[in-house]
């Protein structure tokens, strides 16, 4: 299906742009065609590839499990665990992106639908936050009362340590 | 089907065009590419796929948003999340993103039974997913943790209303007869952990009743029906329990006795909000998976396979993020 159009695609100055496309038409279904010539296919994927890709998420996974594990040194500090999580999810999601769902090898249109729905997602969230985020901020005192806070945690752990209660017969 | 956008223009060049006067002088110009260089279908996915990237950064972001607003939010073991199987939930959608994958190369290499045997491997995979989700589910319900009550037995804080909550309960007809029942019953038919629970029990039932009740009274009351575990990755199981590490509920399933959970409402509508739409997502990428099963999956077939694996790495991708969010921050 290739062969009749791509000298001619080379002749013509306009024509050399759908013969760029036609190399990338052979990238995405180089496998099928049974060129020889092409060897394009490998570099695209190839099983070894994704196999790499697989392992890296494997081990990706382990160190957000890391957090949760008692070897995690920052303990204390909750915000260097969820920065964290947070950069490995997003090398998590490239990964799969670009190599799982082939974006890598993808033309231009890729930027036009990922990067727009991306700045939506963010701005999403970012026009949450004056009135969802913040709506503890200004509450009135009733609501406030009824509100559970980190105190009712502590009092409840406190209520665990108490032993208020006799057990008589739990020998 | 595998021809690509580019290949449809040039087979309608052949036929629709015709050879003959369409050839000289529009022939080259007709191999311009009118469209997006990937096949119909393809884009379509894509352009579904941008809508769904919204629909999650919505309800993802709102869950941020919601969570870091809050004034308490519960600890991932207060609201009995286990994290190891969250991580093992991962590593079965890593794997079936894999297969997908591996499937899609063999049909592409026209190995049509691999390929089936990849697509066979992710369905199951997928079905594994969603048991051990379903798993959870149960071990949430069997606490009392439901989006919303009446199911939900959730309360915020051992407040005045957690003690009334706790009186009605105990004040219904079923549970004062099983009560009883459970009061007459001889010493040498419960185990110990039942006798010193029967004991404790008789004493919150005291405690809500009586009219000098302290307000830290609830609380003991609101850590004997269900404390909050302090299970931490550091490995301390069951210590500060006060000699407990199971409440009252867990021991007299029929109780079913209001708990606390500071923060655990929202937790629970954001929890079950974020895992059922992707549990909806995992079951339709299942019945496309069932479908498939029934082609030959040769490499005319190959563009389907890329659809449903596209839609399923997006799967994919969410639970990546749900993940740590909801089961480590």
């Amino acid at each position: 299906m290739s062969d009749h159009d791509v000298p001619s695609a080379h002749a013509h100055g306009p024509i050399t742009r759908v013969g760029e496309i036609r190399d990338h038409d052979d990238h995405e279904h180089g496998g099928h065609g049974g060129h020889g010539d092409h060897d394009s296919h490998a570099s695209h994927g190839g099983i070894g590839k994704y196999l790499l890709v697989f392992v890296a998420l494997c081990g990706l996974t382990t160190m957000s499990f890391l957090t949760y594990s008692p070897y995690w040194p920052w303990r204390d500090q909750p915000h260097v665990g969820w920065a964290f999580m947070m950069a490995v999810s997003c090398t998590k999601a490239l990964l799969v992106v670009l190599f799982f769902m082939h974006v890598f090898w993808e033309a231009n249109w890729k930027y036009v639908l990922t990067i727009p729905a991306a700045m939506m997602a963010i701005f999403l969230a970012l026009m949450l936050v004056p009135d969802v985020g913040m709506r503890n901020r200004m509450v009135s005192q009733e609501r406030a009362l009824h509100m559970a806070r980190g105190s009712d945690v502590r009092l409840m752990e406190q209520a665990a340590e108490a032993k208020v209660l006799t057990e008589p017969e739990a020998h | 089907m595998n021809a690509s956008a580019i290949s449809i223009p040039h087979d309608h060049d052949g036929h629709s065009a015709g050879h003959d006067d369409g050839h000289g002088h529009h022939g080259p110009v007709l191999q311009y590419q009118p469209g997006l260089p990937l096949s119909r279908g393809k884009l379509i996915m894509w352009l579904f796929l941008s809508t769904e990237i919204m629909f999650f950064a919505a309800l993802l972001g709102s869950y941020v948003v919601l969570r870091f607003g809050a004034p308490v939010w519960p600890k991932p073991h207060h609201v009995h999340l286990s994290e190891p199987i969250g991580a093992f939930n991962t590593f079965v959608l890593i794997c079936s993103s894999v297969t997908i994958v591996l499937a899609l190369e063999f049909a592409r290499a026209n190995k049509s039974s691999i390929a089936k045997f990849w697509i066979l491997l992710t369905l199951l995979l997928g079905i594994l997913f969603l048991g051990v989700k379903g798993y959870e589910y149960q071990a949430k319900f069997a606490h009392g943790i439901f989006p919303q009550s009446p199911r939900s037995r959730i309360y915020e804080k051992p407040d005045l209303y957690y003690g009334s909550a706790v009186r009605a309960r105990l004040g219904e007809p079923a549970i004062i007869d099983k009560l009883k029942e459970l009061d007459d019953t001889p010493a040498d038919q419960l185990s110990a952990e039942q006798i010193a629970a029967r004991g404790r029990l008789q004493q919150i039932r005291k405690m809500v009743a009586s009219p000098e009740q302290q307000a830290f009274d609830l609380a003991v009351v609101a850590d004997q029906v269900m404390p909050l575990p302090t299970e931490g990755p550091g490995g301390s199981h069951d210590g500060g329990h006060g000699g407990h590490a199971t409440g009252l509920n867990d021991i007299f399933p029929w109780l079913r006795l209001p708990a606390v959970i500071p923060g655990g409402n929202m937790w629970a509508s954001t929890y079950f909000l974020l895992t059922g739409f992707h549990a909806v997502h995992v079951l339709v990428g299942l019945i496309v998976f069932t479908i498939l099963m029934f082609y030959k999956l040769g490499p005319k077939q190959a563009g389907k396979i890329e659809n449903a694996g596209l839609y399923w790495h997006f799967v994919d991708l969410v639970w990546i993020f749900l993940f740590p969010l909801l089961y480590l921050f």
